[in-house]
C-alpha cells in the first residue's frame, strides 16, 4: 500500500516535471528558427518552412497535445539543433555524466561516511574539529570557483578539458588510462563539494545513534568502545546517512552541471548548457525530464530502503 | 608484510598499466580548438559557423576563393561562362578528379546536389537562398553543368553549396533523418571525416586522392571546448595546436608564451550599433517600441558624432580591430569604403549638442534630452565593456542610457520584434559583399505577423534598394565595386547603425610543431574560418622531437591510488588482528 | 547549492561541544559583522570614478603590490575596491533571497501542517514535486526566461530553494499541534488564528530562523554559480559577477590569480560565517531530547 502511494506520487512528478518542461522552455525568449538562420543568407520562406517542419507554426495548445502524445509513445521529440531524436543525442551524452558522477559519488559516500564516523565517535578530538571544519568550509566553496582553482593550480599535471584525448592508442587500456586521466580534476571538485555534506549528515547520524538507550547499556555492559561502535552504532547510523545521500542526490546534479561545465566534460550538464542557446525546446524538456527523473528514482529508492531496512519505519 | 607485498603488486600492477603506448613516430596531427557544437555532419542541414567549416574540408563547392588574393579560381569546375543574357550559365568539370572512394566527381554530381536542393525542402535547410533563382540545373554529359535562372544573378561564382557525391547519396531515404556518419564519409575535399563523438571531437584524415594533391598532415582533429578560455590554456598546454576567437586579453597573455606564435588577422566581421530607425514591417506597418525621436535622422547623425570611436577601439578592442566605417570590412579590399574627409563624422560631442538642440530636443531642467535602452549580449566581453563607455559619450550630450546586457537568445527577441533603441550587432562577411548589402533592403523586414525578417536594423530608403538592384545586375565588376561603394555611403549618411570597429580575428598555435599556415588573404589573413580550407589544408608541421607526455600527472595519480589502497589494506589488516585478539 | 538540508545538521544536545559552536557562531556572527559594515560603508567611500572604466588610467593586470594591494582587473580597476563594491550586492541578493525562499517555505509549512486535507495535500504535493526538481537546473532556466536583473536572480534562487524550509516547518508545525496544550486551546475554543499565532508561530519561528540563516549562505553561493554562468546581472558588481569577468577575459590563461582568489575567498568566507552562526542559532534553539 505504502510502495504503491510511494510510486504514484513518484509518478505524478514526473508528469508534473513534463508539464512545466513544456510551458517553462517555451517561455524561454527567442524563436529557434531565428537563432538557427542568424548570419546565413535566408529567406522569409526557408524560415516558414523550418517553422513548418519544426511545428512551430502551429498554435500552442496544439504543439503541447502532440508533445504529449508523443510523450506517451516514449517518443521525447527531435533536437532542433542536431537534427536527431532527442533520445539518442540524451543517450550519447548519458554515460560521460554518469561515469563523472558516479566515481565520484562512491568516492564521496566512502570518504565521507569514513570521515563522518571517525569524527563522530572522536568527538572534540583534533581530528573531529579539523574535519568538521574543513567540511564546513568545503561546503562554503563554489564549485565551479574550485575547478577554476584547481586547473590553475595543478598548471600542465591534469588535461583542462574533455573527457578523451584524440591521439590515444586505440586499445581498452590506454583509452581507459586516457579517461582516468581527464577524470582526475572533474571528480575531485565534485567529491569535494558533495563530500563535505555527507560528513556532517554521517557525523550527526552516529551522533544521535550513540545517545541511543542500547548503545549506553551496551557500554554500560563493559563492551570495548571499538566492538560497540562497529557492531551497533555504526550499522544503525549508516542506514539514515545513506538515505539522505539519496534524496539528496539533486546536489549531486546541481554540482555535475558546473563541473560539467567547467572543464567540458562531454555529459548531459553541458548539453544543458548548450542547449539554452537555442533555445532547443525538445531538448531541453528531454533533459529536465531526464534529471529530474534520476532524482525521483534515487528518492523512492531512499524511500524504500528505508522502509525495507528499517522495521521501525512500518509503524510509523 | 602481507601489506607490503601487496602494495608492491599493485604499484607493479599500475606501472605497467600506465606504460605508454610506444609511438616514435607518429602521424601528424593537428588539433583543432572549437568552441561551437556541431549540429550536424550532413551538409544540407549544417548551419552552424563551426560544422561549415569542417564540410569545407570534406566537400569541394563548385568554385573556390583563392588563398592569397580571395579571387574566385578553380573548384570542381575549371571553366564556367554565361550566356549573352547572363540567363543561362554553363560550368565544365573536367576530368581527373575523384571522390575520396575513387569514384570520378562528374557533372551528373553537382545536378544531382541541385536538383535535390530544388526539389527537396529540407535540402534548402542550410543553403537554399543560393538557388531561390534558379529555374534549373541539368548535365548535358558527365562534363557539363548548365543552370538557368529566373533573373541575372551576379553572384553565380558565389554558390557556397557543398556538392555531394551522387552515388552515395541517392540511396539516402529521407535527408531530414540523415546524420551522414557511415564513416568515412566519401567525399572531394582535403579530409576525410571518420570519426564524430557529439561534445567531444571529430576526427578526419588526410585525403590522398585529393584533386590539389594530398595535404601535409596526416589527420585533422577538432576538440570541442566550453569555453575560449579553457581552450587558450589547452594551447598553452600544448593539447591542442591552433586556437581561433580569442578576446583581446586571451591574446595577449599569449605573448611571451614559449612555442606559441600569434596571428592577428583582418576579420570578416564587423561590430555595429543598432539605431532604430522606426522599424516597420514590409508592409510598412510600425512594429517595436523604439524611441520616435529616433526616426529623425538628425538625431542618429548626432549619436553617432557622440561615440568616439577611437576610444572603443583603444579601451575595449585594445587595438585589435579597425575603425568602422562601411558595411564591408577592409579585408574585402576593393569591396570596402571609407568615408571622404569632407563625408566622415568626426567625433564631436559639441557639434552632436548643437545639432540635438537645433532638431528640436533641448536639454531639460535636469540636463537630459531624452533617454535610451542600449540592449547588448551578456557574456560577450564587448558588449559589456562597451556598453559603459557608450552610456558615458551619449550621457556627455545629454541622453542617458539604461544598459540592458541580456542572453543570446533574448537578444534576438529584442532585435527581432523591435524593442530596442540601441542595440549591439555584428555579421560576419562573405567575399561577394550580396549578402550583407541584402540585409538592409526594404524585403527584408518581417512580414505582419513579425516573422520572417532577416534584418535587424530595419533599414528601409528607396534609394539604397534601387542601388542594390542595379548591382545585383551589374556584371562589370567595375561598376558593381562603384554601386556597391555608393550604398555603403548612403547607409553611412543614413545611420540606421554605426559600424563600430572590424575585429581583428585572433589566432595562435603552436609554433613547435607547426612551421607555418596558408592565410587568406596572404597578407594578414586568417587561418581558421576562411572562404576556403587553405588553412588546415597548407598547415606544415615540424620536424618533431618526440614529446614527453605529462608523466608528472601520472605520478600524482599513481601516487594518490596507492596511498588509497595502502590505506585499505593498513586498516582491513589491523581489523582483523584485533578482532581475532578479541573475539 | 540546492538550499541546505536541516537535517544535515541536527544539533546534539547539551554538552561541551555547544560551547565550541558558540564559539564558531560568535566568531561567524562578528565576520558577518564586519562584512555589512563593509558593504554598507565603503561604497560611500569610494571615488566615483575609481570603478568606471571609462576613467580609470591604471594599467590592466597588474599584480598586487603598492599601488593596488590586491592587483587591478582586465581594464586597470582595483581588485579590492571592486571587492568592496561588490560585497554589498553579494550580501543583498543572498538575504534577500533567503528571506523569500524561507518566507515560502514557512508559509506553505504552516499552512500544510495546520489546517490538513485536501489543501495539505497539494501543498505536500507541490513541495515534494519541487524537492525533486534539480534546483540549479531550475533556477538556470526561470533566470533565461526573466529580463536581467537583480530581481530575476533573487526570484529565481528564491522560488527554488523553499522546499526544504516547508519541509521542517510543517514537521515541526504537526508536532506542536499533536501536543496537549494545543488540543487544550482547540478544545477552548481557540480558532485557526489563535492556534497559529499563540502556538505554532512562537516555536517555528527559530526554526524558521535557523533555515533563514543557512539559506543566505547557500543563495550566495546559488548567486555567484548563476553569474559565473553568466546569467547575472553584467552591470551589477557582486562577487560571482566578478568571477565571471575573470573567466571572460581570461585570467586563468593571464596566471592573474590575484583576479580568481579574492572573490571566491570572500564567498567562501561570507557563507561560512551564515553556516556557523546558522548552526550556532540551531544548537541553541533545537529543544533537548
Amino acid at each position: 500500500m505504502r510502495l504503491a502511494g510511494r510510486l504514484g506520487g513518484a509518478a505524478l512528478s514526473l508528469v508534473m516535471v513534463a508539464v512545466l518542461g513544456f510551458f517553462l522552455f517555451r517561455v524561454v525568449p527567442g524563436d529557434p528558427v531565428v537563432s538557427m538562420t542568424r548570419g546565413r543568407p535566408t529567406t522569409a520562406a526557408m524560415q516558414a518552412e523550418l517553422r513548418a517542419q519544426f511545428g512551430l507554426d502551429r498554435p500552442l495548445h496544439e504543439q503541447f497535445f502532440s508533445y504529449v502524445s508523443s510523450l506517451l509513445h516514449g517518443d521525447l521529440g527531435t533536437s532542433f539543433t542536431f537534427r536527431r531524436p532527442v533520445a539518442e543525442v540524451i543517450g550519447e551524452r548519458l554515460g560521460p555524466t554518469v561515469l563523472l558522477v558516479g566515481t565520484a559519488t562512491l568516492i564521496a559516500v566512502g570518504l565521507g561516511l569514513w570521515l563522518g564516523v571517525r569524527a563522530a565517535w572522536r568527538r572534540d578530538s583534533a581530528f573531529d574539529r579539523a574535519t568538521t571544519g574543513v567540511s564546513l568550509t568545503l561546503w562554503a566553496v563554489p564549485t565551479f570557483w574550485l575547478g577554476m582553482l584547481l586547473m590553475m593550480v595543478t598548471g600542465d599535471l591534469f588535461p583542462s578539458r574533455g573527457m578523451r584525448d584524440t591521439d590515444t592508442a586505440p586499445d581498452f587500456v590506454s583509452q581507459a588510462l586516457d579517461v582516468a586521466h581527464h577524470l582526475v580534476l572533474p571528480s575531485i571538485t565534485l567529491v569535494a563539494v558533495v563530500c563535505a555534506e555527507y560528513v556532517l549528515i554521517m557525523r550527526s547520524s552516529l551522533l544521535e545513534e550513540m545517545h541511543a538507550p542500547y548503545l549506553v547499556t551496551a557500554r554500560a555492559k563493559g563492551l570495548r568502545d571499538d566492538l560497540v561502535r562497529r557492531r551497533h552504532a555504526v550499522p544503525n547510523a549508516v542506514l539514515p546517512a545513506i538515505t539522505l545521500v539519496f534524496l539528496r542526490f539533486g546536489l549531486v546534479v546541481a554540482g555535475a552541471i558546473t563541473t560539467e561545465t567547467v572543464f567540458s566534460w562531454p555529459g548531459l550538464g553541458l548539453l544543458f548548457y548548450d542547449a539554452l542557446t537555442g533555445p532547443d525546446y525538445f531538448l531541453l524538456q528531454g533533459l529536465l525530464l531526464v534529471t529530474a527523473g534520476a532524482v525521483v528514482v534515487m528518492n523512492l529508492l531512499a524511500d524504500l530502503l528505508h522502509g525495507v531496512l528499517d522495521p521501525r519505519v512500518k509503524a510509523v | 608484510m602481507r601489506v607490503k607485498l601487496c602494495a608492491l603488486l599493485a604499484t607493479a600492477a599500475t606501472l605497467g598499466l600506465a606504460t605508454p603506448p610506444a609511438t616514435a613516430e607518429g602521424p601528424d596531427i593537428l588539433k583543432v580548438a572549437i568552441v561551437q557544437q556541431i549540429d550536424s555532419m550532413n551538409p544540407f542541414l549544417a548551419v552552424f559557423q563551426s560544422s561549415t567549416e569542417i564540410g569545407r574540408l570534406m566537400y569541394d563547392y563548385l568554385t573556390a576563393y583563392a588563398a592569397d588574393d580571395q579571387r574566385v579560381t578553380e573548384g570542381l569546375a575549371n571553366r564556367w561562362e554565361p550566356s549573352a543574357d547572363k540567363l543561362t550559365w554553363t560550368f565544365t568539370v573536367p576530368k581527373g578528379k575523384a571522390w575520396s572512394d575513387g569514384e570520378p566527381i562528374t557533372a551528373q554530381d553537382v545536378a544531382f546536389t541541385y536538383n535535390l536542393m530544388l526539389t527537396n525542402e529540407v535540402a534548402r535547410t542550410a543553403n537554399g537562398s543560393f538557388v531561390t533563382n534558379f529555374s534549373s540545373v541539368t548535365a548535358t554529359d558527365n562534363q557539363t553543368v548548365v543552370i538557368k535562372t529566373k533573373a541575372p544573378q551576379v553572384t553565380m561564382l558565389a554558390l557556397d553549396i557543398p556538392i555531394v557525391p551522387k552515388h552515395v547519396w541517392e540511396k539516402v531515404g529521407d535527408i531530414k533523418d540523415y546524420a551522414n556518419d557511415q564513416m568515412p564519409v566519401v567525399g572531394s575535399g582535403p579530409f576525410v571525416l571518420t570519426e564524430h563523438v557529439p561534445g567531444q571531437f571529430i576526427k578526419l584524415r588526410v585525403n590522398n586522392t585529393y584533386w590539389r594533391g594530398a595535404a601535409k598532415i596526416d589527420e585533422l582533429h577538432f576538440v570541442y571546448f566550453q569555453n575560449s578560455d579553457a581552450a587558450v590554456q589547452a594551447l598553452g598546454k600544448g593539447e591542442v595546436h591552433l586556437v581561433n576567437r580569442m578576446t583581446p586579453a586571451q591574446f595577449d597573455s599569449l605573448r611571451d608564451k614559449a612555442d606559441v606564435a600569434r596571428n592577428k588577422a583582418q576579420g570578416r566581421r564587423f561590430t555595429e550599433l543598432l539605431i532604430n530607425p522606426g522599424a516597420q514591417t514590409n508592409a510598412g506597418e510600425p512594429i517595436g517600441d523604439g524611441n520616435p525621436a529616433l526616426k529623425d535622422v538628425r538625431v542618429r547623425r548626432a549619436i553617432a558624432q557622440a561615440i568616439d570611436l577611437d576610444a572603443l577601439l583603444q579601451r575595449v578592442s585594445l587595438g585589435y580591430a579597425e575603425k568602422g566605417a562601411g558595411l564591408v570590412p577592409p579585408v574585402f579590399g576593393k569591396w570596402h569604403w571609407q568615408p571622404s574627409p569632407s563625408e566622415e563624422r568626426k567625433f564631436d560631442p559639441a557639434a552632436a549638442n548643437a545639432a540635438l538642440d537645433a532638431a528640436g530636443f533641448p536639454r531639460k531642467a535636469d540636463g537630459t534630452r531624452f533617454s535610451l535602452r542600449l540592449t547588448g549580449r551578456a557574456g560577450r566581453a564587448y558588449d559589456e565593456q562597451a556598453s559603459e563607455f557608450l552610456k558615458r559619450q551619449l550621457g556627455d550630450i545629454g541622453i542617458p542610457l539604461d544598459v540592458r546586457l541580456v542572453s543570446d537568445n533574448q537578444l534576438n527577441e529584442v532585435t527581432t520584434a523591435a524593442t530596442y533603441d540601441l542595440a549591439f550587432s555584428g555579421w560576419a562577411t562573405n567575399i561577394d559583399p550580396d549578402f550583407v548589402l541584402g540585409l538592409h533592403t526594404c524585403a527584408q523586414r518581417p512580414g505582419a505577423d513579425g516573422k520572417g525578417g532577416t534584418t535587424d536594423a530595419y533599414f528601409c530608403d528607396k534609394t539604397y534598394d534601387e542601388l542594390y538592384a542595379r548591382q545585383l545586375s551589374e556584371f562589370d565588376e567595375g561598376k558593381r565595386v562603384e554601386i556597391v561603394k555608393q550604398m555603403q555611403a548612403r547607409f553611412y549618411d543614413q545611420v540606421p547603425s554605426v559600424v563600430l570597429a572590424y575585429d581583428n580575428a585572433l589566432e595562435a598555435y603552436r609554433s613547435d610543431r607547426f612551421a607555418r599556415f596558408t592565410t587568406q588573404p596572404a597578407q594578414g589573413g586568417v587561418i581558421m574560418a576562411q572562404n576556403g580550407m587553405w588553412g588546415y589544408y597548407g598547415a606544415e608541421p615540424v620536424v618533431r622531437a618526440t614529446s614527453a607526455t605529462s608523466w608528472v600527472g601520472w605520478g600524482v595519480l599513481l601516487v594518490g591510488f596507492m596511498a588509497v589502497v595502502l590505506t585499505v589494506m593498513v586498516r582491513t589488516n589491523r581489523r582483523q588482528a584485533t578482532a581475532e585478539e578479541r573475539e | 547549492m540546492n538550499g541546505f538540508n536541516a537535517d544535515g545538521f541536527n544539533a546534539d544536545g547539551f554538552n561541551a561541544a555547544r560551547l565550541l559552536e558558540h564559539k564558531a557562531g560568535v566568531a561567524g556572527a562578528a565576520i558577518l559583522a564586519v562584512a555589512a559594515l563593509v558593504a554598507v560603508v565603503a561604497p560611500l567611500l569610494i571615488p566615483a570614478d575609481a570603478l568606471d572604466v571609462t576613467r580609470v588610467t591604471d594599467p590592466p593586470w597588474q599584480a598586487p603590490g603598492a599601488g593596488h594591494w590586491l592587483g587591478t582587473d582586465h581594464t586597470g580597476r582595483s581588485i579590492a575596491l571592486l571587492m568592496v563594491q561588490g560585497a554589498g550586492t553579494s550580501l543583498f541578493v543572498g538575504l534577500t533571497a533567503a528571506v523569500l525562499a524561507v518566507a515560502i517555505g514557512a508559509l506553505v509549512g504552516v499552512v500544510s501542517g495546520h489546517f490538513g486535507g485536501l489543501l495539505a495535500g497539494a501543498l505536500l504535493r507541490v513541495t515534494d514535486f519541487f524537492l525533486v526538481l534539480p534546483a540549479l537546473v531550475l533556477a538556470i532556466a526561470l533566470s533565461t526566461v526573466l529580463p536581467r536583473g537583480l530581481s530575476t536572480i533573487v526570484l529565481a534562487i528564491g522560488l527554488t530553494s523553499w522546499p526544504s524550509t516547508a519541509r521542517v516547518v510543517r514537521a515541526q508545525t504537526l508536532t506542536i499541534e499533536a501536543r496537549p496544550f494545543v488540543e487544550r486551546a482547540r478544545a477552548l475554543g481557540g480558532g485557526h488564528g489563535h492556534v497559529i499565532a499563540r502556538h505554532v508561530m512562537p516555536s517555528v519561528v527559530p526554526l524558521v530562523l535557523v533555515n533563514a540563516t543557512l539559506a543566505v549562505a547557500s543563495a550566495i553561493v546559488a548567486e555567484s554559480t548563476l553569474a559565473f554562468l553568466g546569467l547575472g546581472d553584467p552591470t551589477r558588481i557582486s562577487w560571482g559577477a566578478l568571477l565571471h569577468q575573470a573567466q571572460l577575459h581570461g585570467a586563468v590563461p593571464q596566471r592573474a590569480w590575484w583576479f580568481l582568489l579574492p572573490p571566491g575567498a570572500a564567498i567562501v568566507v561570507v557563507v561560512l560565517a551564515f553556516t556557523l552562526v546558522g548552526r550556532a542559532l540551531e544548537a541553541v534553539v533545537t529543544p533537548k531530547r
